[in-house]
Parts: structure tokens; sequence; C-alpha cells
């Protein structure tokens, strides 16, 4: 599990964070709601160690020092992570390098499932092509939790179903997911929870299928209730 | 082509459980013959990537229809659709009322007489019959 305790996050003036609380599920694909600017990425770097909080806690299966923590958990950001002068093997053979726990028989597969040519070069991809390449990156590694940053935003009907298709996939079962995204859309259906931020605190914190079942809202619906007002 | 026995059209709208709806097109597939009694259906896994939903989903649909009766799993051997004859009976009059029931309160505020109503359906029920006889097979695509 990921637990982040009462998380504050200040950029200069402005507050990012003000408290924010909530945790992540093994076996669960949870996603982090907001509009921009507010903190999903933040969270999802200071769970890496990549950005420090003013205040609170993060703990990922009560593991304290970062290089185990970097073999547990795995980041996708929304920007390529590799040079652009780097082929994508090279980049494949970088993480085999650094990552114990890395499975390049997955690799192959991902790599496979989105037909990416391992001779082409990282700067020469289209947004989508980044998108999948960054998920080869971040699932072929046999960690047990996935943060992604955006993986939908920017880019082709396709390219997000394949994507889609790979939360449904046993390239995810039983790892904990946490996704952000400002637009629900069509990953509604895949998500286990949803945490709503707004103003740099949670809004909202639901099972999807409990509010669907008791109060017949999709998640939409609920965004609504708490960006509208 | 194969489109996996039709599984991967299938829509989810936003607002019901997603699981229910699982059961729902389970129950729809039996009704219509799709799925036979005693049938093997496809595992949790599979269905959660046929479908695109989350695995714990597909789980609990399958829970959830164990528990009605609808599917049977023994030990490791794949679920199968029940062959309990009374199941299969409920499962048809309530997809049949509901779809009733649907009809009538869609028609309830023009104050249409019973037997113009039972005059229509059965005009409309013969032409449907008529329209599929004329094309050979169900589908022409």
């Amino acid at each position: 599990m990921i637990r982040i305790e009462n998380a504050h996050k200040r950029y200069r003036w402005r507050k990012v964070l003000d408290g924010v609380t909530f945790s992540a599920e093994k076996g669960q694909i949870t996603c982090l709601v907001g509009m921009n600017g507010a903190g999903k990425s933040t969270l999802l770097k200071a769970i890496m160690g990549l950005t420090p909080l003013s205040k609170g806690s993060i703990r990922v299966d009560g593991v304290g020092s970062k290089r185990e923590l970097y073999e547990k958990v795995s980041f996708i950001p929304d920007h390529a992570a590799m040079p652009g002068g780097y082929r994508l093997e090279d980049g494949l053979q970088f993480m085999a390098d650094y990552y114990k726990r890395w499975n390049e028989a997955r690799a192959n597969e991902l790599m496979a499932f989105f037909r990416l040519d391992p001779r082409d070069r990282v700067g020469n991809l289209s947004k989508g092509t980044a998108a999948k390449y960054g998920l080869v990156l971040g699932l072929a590694a046999d960690t047990e939790f996935v943060l992604m940053d955006e993986p939908f935003s920017g880019i082709d009907v396709f390219s997000r179903e394949m994507i889609g298709e790979v939360f449904s996939s046993r390239l995810i079962e039983d790892r904990g997911v946490l996704v952000t995204t400002h637009e629900i859309g069509e990953i509604e259906y895949l998500l286990d929870r949803a945490i709503l931020l707004k103003d740099g605190k949670v809004a909202r914190d639901i099972d999807c299928e409990q509010v669907r079942d008791e109060q017949g809202k999709s998640v939409l619906d609920v965004m609504r209730e708490v960006y509208r007002s | 082509m194969d489109n996996h026995g039709g599984w991967m059209e299938t829509a989810f709208n936003t607002r019901d459980p997603v699981y229910l709806q699982v059961v729902r097109l389970f129950k729809e597939r039996i009704v219509t013959g799709l799925l036979a009694a005693g049938e093997a259906i496809p595992s949790r896994r599979e269905i959660a990537s046929l479908l695109k939903m989350n695995p714990n989903t597909a789980q609990r649909a399958y829970k959830e229809m164990e528990e009605q009766g609808l599917i049977v799993t023994e030990g490791n051997s794949p679920s199968r659709i029940t062959r309990d004859e009374d199941v299969l009976r409920n499962i048809r009059s309530e997809l049949l009322g509901e779809a009733v029931r649907t009809f009538v309160g869609s028609i309830r505020n023009m104050q249409v007489p019973l037997q113009e109503i039972v005059a229509l359906v059965q005009e409309e029920y013969e032409s449907d019959a008529q329209r599929r006889d004329r094309k050979p097979g169900g589908e022409g695509a």
C-alpha cells in the first residue's frame, strides 16, 4: 500500500498541496483526478522522492531507502524519460542495467504489443508512440506499484484504446496502479477508486462501483459536483 | 473474421455498476441462445481483457453470477453456465418482464386503449418476422 498522510507542498507563495491524505492499494487501479495545477504530478514525484514535501509523510509498504523503493515502484512520467538520440533498444538496455527486477521477456512482449520498432530513435517518436514507449519502460520491470502521469493526455484515440487494453490485461493484474488524469473519459470503467483533488485537498475519495451502485452516478457526475460548484 | 464471440462489441454505460452490466450481458446471451446450458465461459482474466475492464470488476461479476446460480465453478475447471432449468426459465421471464415494463412505461402517458396496443404489437411482430425471413441467415454483412 502507498500511504500519503497530510501532504503539504508550497511552490513559493502558492500552496499546491494543503493536507492531502489517501492510500493506493495493491491489486487496485486508483486514479488521481484534478484540474491542471491541482498537484497530481507533484504527488507522484513526491512518492518517488523526486521532490520534497513541505510537510507530511509517504510510505510504500513501510519501505525506507530510496534504492529499495525504486525496485518496488516504477514511474511513467508524461514526458520522454530517455535522451532523444537513444534508440528504443538502448533505452531498454539502460533499464535492464539499472533495475534488478527488469523483465526482458515482458519488455519484448510489450514492444510487440505496441508495435514499436527497437531501432527507432526516442527523439523521433510522436506523442502517442512516446506514451506507449513510456509504458513499456514502466511496466516491464516486476514492480509492485506503477505510477503513471497522464498516460492518456494528448494522444490519438487508437493509442488510447491500446493503453486502455493494457490496464485490463495481466500486465497490470495484482499490481497497484496510481494514475493521474484531468479528464476521466473512457478510463472510467477501468478504475477501482477515484481521488478528486481540489484546492490542494482531497475533495472526494470514492469507490467507483459503489457510487454507481448506491447513487447511480458515474465518476464524471461526481466530478461535475466537485468542480462546477 | 474472429471477433471473439462478439464480446468485444460490448459498450458499457457509466452510471450503472459495471459488474451488474456484465451479469446482464450474460443473461441476454443465455436467453438469446448465444450461451447454452452447461457451456464453458471465458475465465475472469479473459473476460476482463475481452471487455476491456478492470479484473476486479470481472471477479465481482462472476461472484454475483455464482450467487445467483447463473454459473457454476467446480474446482479448477472453467466456470460453466448452469444446467438448472428453473434458473434458466427465471432469467427468461426476468428479461421479458423488464422489456414489457419498459415498453408499457414509455407509452403509459399516451392513453392508448389496450386493444389498440395489442394489435400494434402483433402487427410489428409479424412484419419484423417477415423482414428477417427476407434476409436469410440473419445478417447480410
